[in-house]
């Protein structure tokens, strides 16, 4: 059996967060980019948990090949962490993000996941923290012909089956699929693991294949972006807060008071 | 029938009857047809609501379609994306627009790559600019706003929140009935999600509490509080991670997006994916230790101080008002 999880590399959305609190997230003179290069780097969240859960089917006893893959300017450091994780292969394709949308990037890793023999299960991410579209593991799936589940918080093999466990507004729901399928994974699956220092060691030395868009006789018209980004804003929050002040019992009674004058209760 | 006109495109009958976010998403197709001077259909998968004929003359719909078909009742994905397919080869629309619920952020994406158009989520307004549409959409869970630009032909898929409906009083439409082909779904639910109680979504209060509590046992502090005030407890995720709450309690960008009349964040500290999901409330208050906490930004009241020592003091007066 043949797994592949595709991993973005992001800015750390907790540190962007952080800029945006203090009033000083930046965007670039193209107008569209961030600029803070003092902001981390790091794997995307739900990325790192969908090769959780394909660890978690290894625990349980499948067999299978694990290849992480990334499209993106400099993958390497990020997949020498899924190394250490314990992929057994790591693919990058190194492309300039700003030259590609979600269709170009699901046409490469669609590409490359063919060209590399196909796979039998797909793990994404459920959304990318930095677009936060959501878009890349589906067009994936119907560039391959795959069903795709979202919002997976357990992954189970049953047999030839995944019974895979989804997280809705509704409550849990349970649903079962055929290999190949592609299955994005969110943050209810749980914690990470970290790597050991003797894998993290080890994987050092583990080479990515280095894939391009020629290799995969992927040409500029089949890349065109059909999303253009055009522009990036930092939106305003209006501030009108009045601080509430006295002793606990005090500011419980004039908020009651203020939110009734206000006929808000 | 005219091509290139705007589609609205709903499925699965909401709990009110008709489907979620069907008049916001209606009010913001009637505005784009309405900026270009083209028809507005609203096409239905599956059961028509009995109020959608109605809602269609309301928001000025020209063609109200419907799919029936027992694959679409209720509709799985694939149905609904060969059912999508189908009509787009026979109508052409100029765009096809969609209310971002959980389904829909299946369905939008696997119609494009099925037809090889663009697609864009999370939208919260549209602009028609010459023959291209611009879509403005959160990113970074909502430090950034983004201007997508896409030719004709695209899928757009809008939040909730994004808008605030306006019916006009058009008469009612009739439906039309649309032909389809069966497909057979490769996703089988096993066991459906069963929860009916009410949600947050459709909460008027809603009192929420983050990592500040301190600890599970806090959780019952904000439970009580909601009760007191007929609201819903809701939670930011760090607690919802940690297993104090189950999720469908969550809050933000990735869990309920809410537009309560009053929101009560309690030791939330106001990041943006947090907000996300309720950035849209009437009345936003916030207690925190620190003042310099980010919710502050947001609220319209705030109180600084420990929430174990606030809560007790909320719940008697919220009970004796
Ligand atoms: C892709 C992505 C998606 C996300 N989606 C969501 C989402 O849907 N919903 C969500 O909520 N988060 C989401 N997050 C997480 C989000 O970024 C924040 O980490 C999270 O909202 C913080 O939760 P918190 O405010 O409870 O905890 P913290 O950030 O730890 O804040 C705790 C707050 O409590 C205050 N406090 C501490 N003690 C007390 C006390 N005794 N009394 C009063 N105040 C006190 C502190 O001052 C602080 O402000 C997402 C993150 C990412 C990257
Ligand atoms: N450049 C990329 N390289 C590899 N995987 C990606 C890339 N972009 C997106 N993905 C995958 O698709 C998921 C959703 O991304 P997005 O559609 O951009 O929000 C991510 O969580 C990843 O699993």
């Amino acid at each position: 059996m043949k797994i592949i999880v595709c991993v973005k590399e992001v800015m750390d959305p907790d540190a962007v967060n952080n800029y945006a609190v203090a009033g000083r997230l930046e965007i670039g003179a193209d107008g569209k980019t961030l600029t803070q290069t003092a902001i981390p780097k790091l794997m995307n969240g739900y990325d790192e948990q969908a090769i959780e859960a394909a660890l978690r089917l290894r625990d349980a006893g499948a067999d299978f090949t694990l290849t992480v893959i990334s499209a993106g300017p400099e993958p390497d450091k990020m997949l020498k962490h899924a190394a250490a994780l314990g992929a057994q292969e790591i693919v990058s394709i190194p492309v300039d993000p700003a030259e590609l949308d979600y269709h170009s990037v699901a046409t490469l890793l669609a590409a490359q996941i063919k060209a590399s023999g196909g796979a039998d299960l797909i793990l994404c991410g459920r959304q990318a923290s930095d677009d936060d579209q959501g878009v890349v593991p589906a067009l994936v799936a119907e560039s391959l012909g795959m069903p795709v589940v979202t919002v997976a918080r357990a992954v189970e093999l049953v047999g030839e089956k995944l019974r895979v466990t989804r997280v809705t507004p509704e409550g849990d729901e349970v649903v079962e699929v055929a290999c190949p399928a592609v299955v994005t994974i969110s943050n209810e699956i749980g914690d990470p693991r970290y790597p050991t220092a003797s894998a993290k060691v080890k994987a050092r030395r583990v080479k990515p294949t280095v894939v391009t868009p020629g290799d995969l006789n992927l040409d500029e018209a089949r890349l065109q972006p059909r999303v253009m980004l055009t522009k990036q804003f930092v939106p305003e929050v209006q501030g009108n807060c009045e601080f509430l002040q006295g002793e606990p019992a005090e500011v419980a009674d004039l908020l009651i008071e203020r939110l009734k004058a206000d006929s808000v209760l | 029938m005219a091509e290139n006109a705007i589609v609205v495109c709903t499925w699965s009958a909401g709990r009110e009857g008709l489907p979620e976010g069907a008049e916001e998403i209606l009010h913001i197709g009637r505005g784009l047809a309405g900026a270009l001077d083209k028809d507005l259909n609203w096409l239905v998968l599956g059961p028509l609501s009995p109020g959608a004929s109605a809602l269609a003359g309301q928001y000025g719909v020209a063609h109200l379609q419907q799919i029936q078909d027992p694959k679409l009742d209720p509709a799985g994905s694939d149905a609904c994306v060969e059912a999508i397919a189908a009509y787009w080869a026979e109508h052409n629309p100029g765009t096809l627009i969609v209310h971002q619920t959980g389904e829909a952020r299946v369905v939008a994406p696997r119609v494009a790559g099925r037809l090889g158009k663009a697609v864009v989520m999370n939208g919260i307004s549209i602009e028609a600019v010459d023959s291209n549409y611009q879509i403005t959409a959160s990113a970074y869970g909502g430090d950034t706003r983004v201007i997508y630009e896409v030719g004709a032909g695209s899928v757009l898929s809008f939040i909730a929140n994004a808008a605030v409906p306006e019916p006009g009083d058009g008469a009612p439409v009739t439906a039309e009935s649309l032909a389809f082909d069966r497909v057979e779904e490769r996703v089988q639910v096993v066991e459906r999600a069963t929860f009916d109680g009410p949600r947050l979504d459709d909460a008027e209060i809603i009192v929420s509490g983050g990592r500040g509590l301190g600890s599970a046992d806090n959780y019952k502090l904000i439970e009580e509080l909601a009760a007191a005030l007929g609201g819903l407890p809701g939670a930011s995720r760090p607690i919802v991670d940690d297993g104090w709450v189950d999720s469908s309690h969550q809050v933000g960008l990735t869990g309920r997006i809410t537009r309560a009349n009053l929101y009560i964040a309690v030791g939330i500290s106001g990041a943006s994916q947090h907000m996300a999901g309720c950035s849209a409330a009437g009345t936003i208050v916030a207690i925190n230790r620190d003042a310099d906490a980010a919710i502050f930004q947001y609220a319209r009241y705030g109180i600084q101080g420990d929430a174990l020592k606030i809560l007790p003091e909320l719940i008697r007066a919220a009970g004796a008002r």
